[in-house]
């Protein structure tokens, strides 16, 4: 049992960004870099390209942190946000709607998603998905996978797959709230 | 688009925030985000119930380049323009907001100047907004660079338990440095002989801290009003 961390307060920091302190710049670098880098390189699947993408993050991040609303979300949530639709607006724009090339394939099963030891809501939520419903949720969300990729990838038709991630997505809101 | 329902709209934020829009729907929907508060907020809400599964993707070490690179590319933006907006600046309300708001208390400074028949004329203004409306709440005027009058335009409620601080930093200096607590409502008059003379692009701000300001010397508490200095012609 270690003590918990201090908090860091990633608001003070984003404001103090838009005083031009450069250096919370830094300290939120320093906090999320590796997670956010994480989440891009997953979504495009090429780590030159996932740099690219969390530098042009941390651009918008410096210049936004004025505009921030804390009352329509966390910061911290906001910096994912940011990162995340900057990726997949990539993703979706190579429109490479071939549905896989040979690194998918080396990549690890949909089992590979561990559901349990997740404290987080939403990961109780999802153990009340159907396995195959849960799958389509995390490698849209966390693959950037497109419904047709997901259909290629399941051996699903591409119709069932689009309703059961409609169903799935109200059956989250349900739970979640 | 008219005819959306909730329901509509509800899913077509979650499907955008999970992933699966197309290209073409997705740049629609972007588009229509800044001018659509209840699609915004759908938005928002999706974003928050689905932010854990980033935990599924893992972490991954940055290279060594990356931090220097972002920090070039904010030093470059912060010459071109302190603070960018990133709109055009002729579509700033903030900016005209200021520039009234500069206009009106140049106004009142040199009626007041004309009354006294006292010469000396500011030579530096800041136009303090608020950072989320951007509406101005005070305007700061230095007749020389070694005292500044703060003027408020209006009214501010502050909780009993807490202080208006105000607060100023130059760039290059390592942090902000207190100018003492402000009482809403009342102008103030400040000396900054300790200080460095006033130069353009000052950052001023009043930050809302505890009665007694705040404890650690730096800003801890939520910014209430913000500006820049500009050298009067």
């Amino acid at each position: 049992m270690s003590l918990p961390e201090p908090v860091f307060d990633y608001e003070a920091r984003l404001a103090a960004c838009a005083r031009g302190e450069q250096s919370a710049l830094r300290d939120l670098y320093v906090q999320e870099g590796p997670r956010l880098l994480g989440v891009a390189k997953r979504l495009v699947r090429d780590a030159a390209l996932a740099e690219d993408i969390v530098h042009e993050a941390f651009i918008k991040i410096w210049n936004g942190a004025a505009q921030f609303d804390p009352a329509r979300g966390s910061a911290r949530g906001w910096m994912f946000s940011v990162t995340r639709h900057l990726a997949l607006n990539q993703l979706r724009d190579q429109s490479r709607e071939t549905p896989f090339n040979e690194e998918h394939d080396a990549e690890p099963d949909e089992d590979a998603f561990d559901v349990q030891g997740h404290s987080a809501r939403i990961h109780r939520c999802l153990e009340q998905l159907d396995p195959q419903r849960r799958s389509c949720i995390l490698h849209a969300y966390v693959d950037g996978y497109s419904h047709a990729q997901i259909s290629a990838r399941l051996g699903t038709p591409l119709g069932t797959v689009k309703a059961w991630i409609k169903r799935s997505l109200n059956a989250l809101r349900e739970c979640m709230g | 688009m008219t005819t959306e329902s909730a329901q509509e709209r509800d899913e077509l934020a979650s499907e955008y925030v999970l992933g699966t829009l197309s290209a073409p729907e997705r740049e629609a929907l972007q588009q229509r985000l800044p001018h659509d508060p209840e699609l915004q907020a759908a938005v928002d809400a999706w974003e928050r119930r689905l932010l854990d599964l980033t935990e599924f993707a893992g972490t991954q070490q940055p290279s060594p380049h990356l931090w220097p690179r972002i920090e070039r590319s904010v030093e470059r933006l912060a010459q071109k323009a302190p603070a960018a907006p990133s709109t055009s600046w002729w579509n700033l309300l903030p900016l005209w907001r200021g520039l009234s708001a500069a206009g009106l208390a140049a106004t009142l400074v040199l009626g007041a100047i004309l009354l006294t028949q006292t010469p000396p004329k500011p030579n530096y203004l800041v136009v303090l907004v608020a950072p989320q409306d951007k509406a101005p709440g005070w305007v700061i005027q230095a007749s020389n660079p070694r005292e500044i009058q703060l003027i408020p335009l209006g009214v501010v409620e502050v909780p009993a338990d807490k202080a208006l601080e105000f607060w100023t930093k130059a760039d290059g200096w390592q942090g902000p440095v207190s100018l003492g607590l402000v009482k809403p409502g009342e102008a103030l008059s400040v000396p900054l002989d300790k200080l460095p003379p006033l130069q353009p692009n000052q950052l001023f701000e009043l930050t809302l801290e505890g009665a007694n300001g705040s404890p650690i010397g730096k800003p801890t508490g939520p910014i209430q009003a913000i500006g820049r200095a500009v050298k009067v012609l």
